[in-house]
């Protein structure tokens, strides 16, 4: 944190020390930017940056101005549209639409920040070459520069594309999205047709205060549970079974290793979305394994040990709170642990054969020796692929949402008021509100606050881990 | 005496969970080669064959089944997406493993961090985005949704490349060769594994994402749609009961590419996944 | 000779009429043109389809026909380029329409259409359409229970005029009131029968067994077959306490009145929970209705027009249909309401040709057009004169929704009632497991139906 700070501090620094001791140059790009190169006869670098900035003047103009003249009310001008039934044709009005509103102004911002970046290092830059020419050092020709960029300077090449896509489909959503979460952007306000608007914290506040008419603190708090209870469960049923599988089938004693995990990739070359709709009629209320269940006889036997209320004639695999959870993790076992089992069939091949003899040696069984040694080297291998997963899972929106959209009925009351079911996760939930209910206000603090635990619970783990003994791969 | 029980014992459980995981694989296959259109729950096998639901999958398309048309912009999709990834991805990382440079660090971890934003809700923006420079249903705009931040996903790739030797690198340097080259010389070809981890990962994301693409394919229009859109479209509840063992078929049909390359890059999967994980 | 003047007289005075809007809407065109624009053409279309019955042949009608006529003639004059539709329509749909696009372009052959026909369900065209207006198709079709949402977003084109048929008469009451929000009509009736009733074998049941639930349990449990509704879902739970006389409407900000948890109420909900605790009327979702109707263990169901093919081919001869039966609720039959539903198109205002979009509408719902799609899906047409022919009078389940009809409403509810009545069916259906107050219980449904929108 205090680097930052200090870093920033010298990023100024060094930019007041150019202005100061800059000569005309320097002064002279304050305005005009490409000035410094030229007055070092870097021609080509100093018309690159006029024009950099004339076109960025001209966006200024035309775009960033028109639009952030509007984000501090996101448009005051309602659509309307007057149809003339004798000409049948329509006028529309020049209205504003919040959305485009708040999203141009977004990126306007971001293009004007990447500017000022852009303009002070602009003025170090000829500052710098003002150094070396008083130093009566070489000042790079435009073909040197460019040489740059397959050296020293090559990260710059590799990093602007990804970078620049990784902005536009990527962090100006996310921002976009945040700001919402300020607005009063639902059904009542859905753009082109109707405005909206600022609000500030109140949807923070309707989120954490419950009312008998609006429950969403209620659902959010039983949601989270259930999400970091799925999370847990999810990433260790796998990943245990993952390894126990693996230690399995590449066992010296198991013939046709190769054969048993062709069978279960098998499961894992079918998509995930088909394999999981498949399986929500194969487990349906009225589907084939309750045809069977009830013809072996098992549901009346899970009936009178009460597992299964009374009145069902049928199992109820995916629309029973109880039963649904197991079955969604015991599905999700069926989906994860094919991958987990290639990926440690891998690490196991890697295990240092040498600490496996000596243990044999001193006499160790099989389970201590995999309790002892092979379970740890694993752990400490994938332990950081352990982290990622469980984040993965806090957002794991196909599993939850293809098995229990459309099948499940909450028998929650306060739940189903604020339109969320006990087997969703804050993901599906969020999901939900805005592809169903369009409330996207509500659906953007959910987003944040996942956001913020997924964020904070990996900052935790993953500096415990770099502190531990990974030093040396980030030095 | 015990080494046979223990054989058998061993080999029964493999062959329960062998079952266990093929069972709804062989009722998808079973399915897709029933006479009955529907959902079947009477019995597991049906009662009557034929190849009539693969015949309306490639014969006789209408507006809910143009498998044909979706199967090709899929491949299209999943083809330049599975190239822009792939050179995104080994960018970023080569950067972020093999250059030393002011912010490398800070990049890293805000690129971790970016990963946890929820995509279902961002991606409401991401289709305004497209929309305002006119790339909504367009397989071009799909191409550029899936791949544009690939870059992110660099942390397994990285893991990888820190295993490779410094040494190599620092002779290259001394022999003068340029960053570029020992990036596109050295690197790549020492990365393969995880080339091709990363490539059938990327590879596979057009095929079993439906809702990004129905929200960006919104023109209703199925010959534009991409496979996932298309089978999840026969589940709905008008359908389902017409379309059912076409999905099965179609679900089949969309597994032989997928499984082909999986059986064909197994190798090379294993090996990349762990090399990068062993770092992560 | 007596008819004939007061012919005139009458024709003479809608010309006054007419003339009268017409110079009001000249007179201050720059507000609201629309609203007072409506009154003069809509006199005009009553004028054409008045003398379409009286055949004589009067000044009056030339004027009249001459003005939605020109207004028809002026669009083509000034349209020069192609003209860009999109249409959609459901999965089902899809022949038929291609087939009436062909003709709606041979219709006006002086004009270069480029139509593009996508598919998108009726019953989900709602969240498609909101998530982008201006993306939506300018011509759609879609089922009457999002019109007050499509409305509120803006995604309607209000149907101020009418040009080449005259929706408002042409039409059963019922579709046009179900095409119209607060007495303004926004879309054009395609279908009246997309509401529910009820069809049974009649080889299990007579016709006097289906006039009281709880008779046909009574039957069914004798013969070893179940009767199959989705109670846990707001639309069909609305039958059994509208029926009891509990109310549930819309109220002008989105959010719903409702009284379900009004005194009495809860004999209802006990009612409800008896008759699924006999076991032999079950809760089943329309998809699984379907499958155990072609396997044989549903022999009635409370369902519409969609799954009544399924029923015909599964009972053949025996397949039946009537309104709903009564439900004994406190000791006093109550006959089951129902939501009475139609499929209407709807024209996109951001479309960029709202007038071709509008004549599309017109020429996808006029008569020819709901004939042709009756005989080629069996839909009841909501045209009066197509549903008055005998082929159309004589579907089963054409004549039970009208037996219904006299019980149905047009359905009117805000979007926060489908998951807390959803919910409650649930409860309902599996007879309240958790043992709750059953007050309590319509308490809290209640509170949930009737939160403010969000």
């Amino acid at each position: 944190m205090k680097n930052m700070f200090k870093s920033i501090g010298n990023y100024f620094k060094e930019f007041g020390t150019a202005v100061v001791k800059g000569d005309i140059g320097v002064k002279l790009s304050l305005l005009v930017m490409g000035a410094g190169y030229i007055a070092r006869k870097q021609i080509i670098n100093g018309l690159i940056m006029i024009a950099l900035e004339v076109v960025f003047a001209v966006m200024c103009v035309l775009y960033a101005a028109p639009n952030l003249a509007k984000f501090g009310t996101l448009g005051t001008v309602q659509f309307e549209q007057v149809f003339d039934p004798l000409t049948m044709t329509s006028t529309v009005n020049d209205y504003d639409n919040s959305f485009l509103i708040l999203l141009n102004s977004i990126i306007a911002l971001f293009i004007i920040l990447a500017f000022i970046l852009v303009y002070i290092g602009n003025i170090k830059a000829v500052y710098r070459l003002q150094l070396r020419k008083e130093a009566g050092k070489h000042i790079n020709t435009f073909g040197e520069d460019l040489k740059a960029l397959k050296n020293e300077k090559f990260h710059i090449t590799l990093m602007t594309l990804p970078c620049l896509g990784i902005i536009l489909m990527n962090i100006i959503p996310i921002l976009v999205l945040i700001a919402v979460a300020f607005t009063n952007y639902d059904q009542q306000h859905m753009p082109p047709s109707a405005l909206f608007t600022w609000v500030g914290w109140r949807n923070f506040k309707q989120l954490f205060t419950n009312s008998t008419t609006v429950t969403f603190g209620y659902s959010f708090g039983k949601i989270l549970v259930w999400t970091l209870e799925w999370a847990f469960f999810a990433t260790f049923t796998t990943f245990i079974g993952g390894i126990l599988m693996a230690q399995f089938v590449n066992s010296k004693k198991t013939k046709l290793p190769k054969l048993w995990r062709t069978l279960f990739m098998v499961a894992i070359a079918v998509p995930q979305f088909v394999t999981l709709l498949l399986v929500r009629n194969f487990f349906g209320d009225s589907g084939i394994v309750n045809t069977i269940c009830s013809n072996i006889g098992l549901t009346s036997f899970l009936k009178s040990i009460g597992l299964v209320s009374s009145h069902l004639t049928y199992i109820p695999f995916l629309t029973s709170p109880g039963w649904t959870k197991v079955m969604i993790v015991l599905i999700n076992i069926w989906v994860g642990v094919p991958y987990q089992m290639l990926i440690a069939t891998g690490v196991l091949m890697n295990i240092p054969v040498d600490q496996l003899e000596s243990a044999k040696i001193d006499g160790a069984n099989k389970f201590q020796i995999f309790w002892k040694i092979t379970m740890p080297y694993i752990l400490f291998i994938m332990g950081p692929s352990l982290i990622t997963d469980f984040v993965k899972n806090i957002n794991n929106f196909n599993v939850i949402y293809l098995l229990t959209q459309d099948v499940y009925v909450t028998s929650d009351q306060l739940l189903a008021n604020s339109n969320a079911k006990e087997v969703d996760l804050l993901v599906t939930w969020l999901f939900r509100l805005t592809n169903e209910y369009y409330n996207y206000k509500i659906a953007s603090v959910i987003g944040i606050l996942v956001f913020i635990i997924c964020a904070a619970f990996t900052l935790v783990t993953f500096t415990q881990m770099i502190k531990g003994n990974r030093e040396e791969d980030f030095q | 005496m015990k080494k046979t029980v223990d054989f058998i014992v061993r080999h029964v459980v493999l062959v329960f969970l062998a079952i266990v995981w093929l069972i709804p694989i062989v009722w998808l296959v079973v399915t897709s080669f029933s006479g009955y259109r529907g959902i079947n729950t009477a019995h597991f096998f049906p009662e009557s064959w034929s190849m009539d639901n693969y015949k309306a999958l490639f014969l006789e398309p209408d507006s809910v089944v143009q498998y044909g048309a979706w199967f090709k912009n899929t491949l299209i999709i999943a083809i330049f997406t599975c190239i822009i990834s792939t050179i995104f991805v080994l960018m970023v990382s080569y950067t972020m493993s093999c250059m030393r440079f002011k912010g490398r660090k800070a990049l890293m971890s805000f690129g971790i961090i970016l990963n946890m934003f929820p995509g279902v809700l961002s991606m409401i923006a991401v289709y305004f985005v497209m929309k305002s420079i006119g790339l909504t249903n367009s397989h071009l705009g799909m191409i550029i949704v899936y791949s544009a931040a690939s870059g992110l996903g660099y942390l397994i790739t990285k893991g990888f490349m820190d295993t490779i030797s410094v040494s190599l690198r620092e002779a290259a340097r001394i022999e003068g060769a340029s960053e570029a080259t020992i990036f596109l010389r050295i690197i790549i070809p020492l990365s393969q594994p995880i080339i091709v981890y990363t490539v059938i990962n990327s590879f596979l994301v057009p095929w079993g994402d439906f809702v990004l693409a129905k929200l960006m394919l919104n023109s209703g229009i199925s010959t534009d749609w991409t496979i996932a859109i298309g089978l999840y479209n026969m589940l709905n509840k008008s359908l389902v009961n017409k379309y059912f063992s076409i999905f099965c078929a179609g679900g089949v049909i969309v597994s032989i590419p997928i499984s082909i390359l999986f059986v064909l890059m197994q190798k090379f999967y294993v090996e990349g996944v762990t090399g990068g994980s062993v770092k992560g | 000779m007596k008819k004939k003047v007061l012919a005139t007289l009458l024709a003479t005075s809608l010309v006054a009429a007419c003339l009268a809007g017409c110079g009001n809407t000249n007179a201050d065109s720059g507000n609201t043109p629309a609203d007072n624009a409506a009154p003069s053409t809509d006199a005009a279309a009553d004028n054409t389809s008045a003398d379409n019955t009286a055949a004589d042949n009067t000044a009056a009608d030339n004027t009249a026909a001459a003005d939605t006529s020109d207004a028809v003639a002026t669009l083509i004059a000034n349209t020069t380029d192609t003209v860009k539709l999109t249409v959609w329509a459901s999965e089902e749909d899809q022949e038929l329409t291609t087939k009436l696009l062909d003709d709606f372009k041979a219709e006006y052959s002086d004009i270069t259409f480029d139509i593009t026909l996508g598919s998108e369900s009726e019953s989900t065209a709602k969240d498609t359409i909101l998530t982008d207006v201006e993306a939506a198709a300018d011509v759609f079709a879609f089922a009457d229970d999002q019109i007050n949402e499509l409305v509120q977003a803006g995604a309607l084109q209000e149907v101020l005029a009418n040009y080449t048929l005259d929706v408002k008469s042409e039409n059963v009451a019922g579709s046009v009131e179900a095409a119209s929000v607060n007495g303004k009509l926004y879309a054009y009736p395609m279908t009246a029968d997309n509401g529910y009733f009820m069809f049974y074998d009649s080889s299990v049941f007579t016709e006097e067994d289906v006039q009281s639930l709880e008779k046909m349990l009574e039957v069914a449990e004798a013969a070893g077959k179940k009767v199959a509704m989705d109670i846990a879902n707001g639309w069909y739970l609305y039958a059994f306490f509208e029926g009891a006389g509990y109310e549930l409407s819309l109220n002008d900000d989105g959010s719903n009145t409702c009284t379900w948890n009004g005194s009495g109420a809860t004999d209802v909900a006990q009612a409800i929970m008896d008759a699924c605790a006999t076991g032999t009327l079950v809760q089943m979702t329309d998809e699984q209705q379907a499958t155990a109707i072609t396997e044989g263990t549903v022999a009635a169901a409370v369902n519409g027009t969609w799954r009544a093919e399924t029923a015909e081919s599964a009972w053949g001869e025996n397949y039946a249909a009537s309104k709903l039966p009564t439900i004994n609720v406190a000791g006093k039959d109550c006959q089951m309401s129902s939501y009475s539903g139609c499929k209407l198109i709807g024209v996109n205002p951001h479309s960029a040709n709202v007038g071709w979009a509008m004549l599309l509408a017109e020429y996808l719902t006029n008569e020819d057009s709901q004939v042709a799609r009756f005989e080629a899906r069996g839909l009841g047409p909501a045209n009066i004169a197509a549903s008055n022919s005998d082929k159309v009078q004589a579907n089963p389940a054409i004549a039970a929704l009208a037996e219904q009809a006299a019980y149905a409403t047009p359905q009117r509810v805000g979007g926060n009632f489908w998951a807390p009545a959803e919910t409650l069916g649930q409860i309902l259906a599996n007879g309240n497991p958790d043992g709750t107050d059953l007050q309590t219980l319509l308490d809290t449904a209640v509170e949930g139906i009737t939160a403010p929108v969000e």
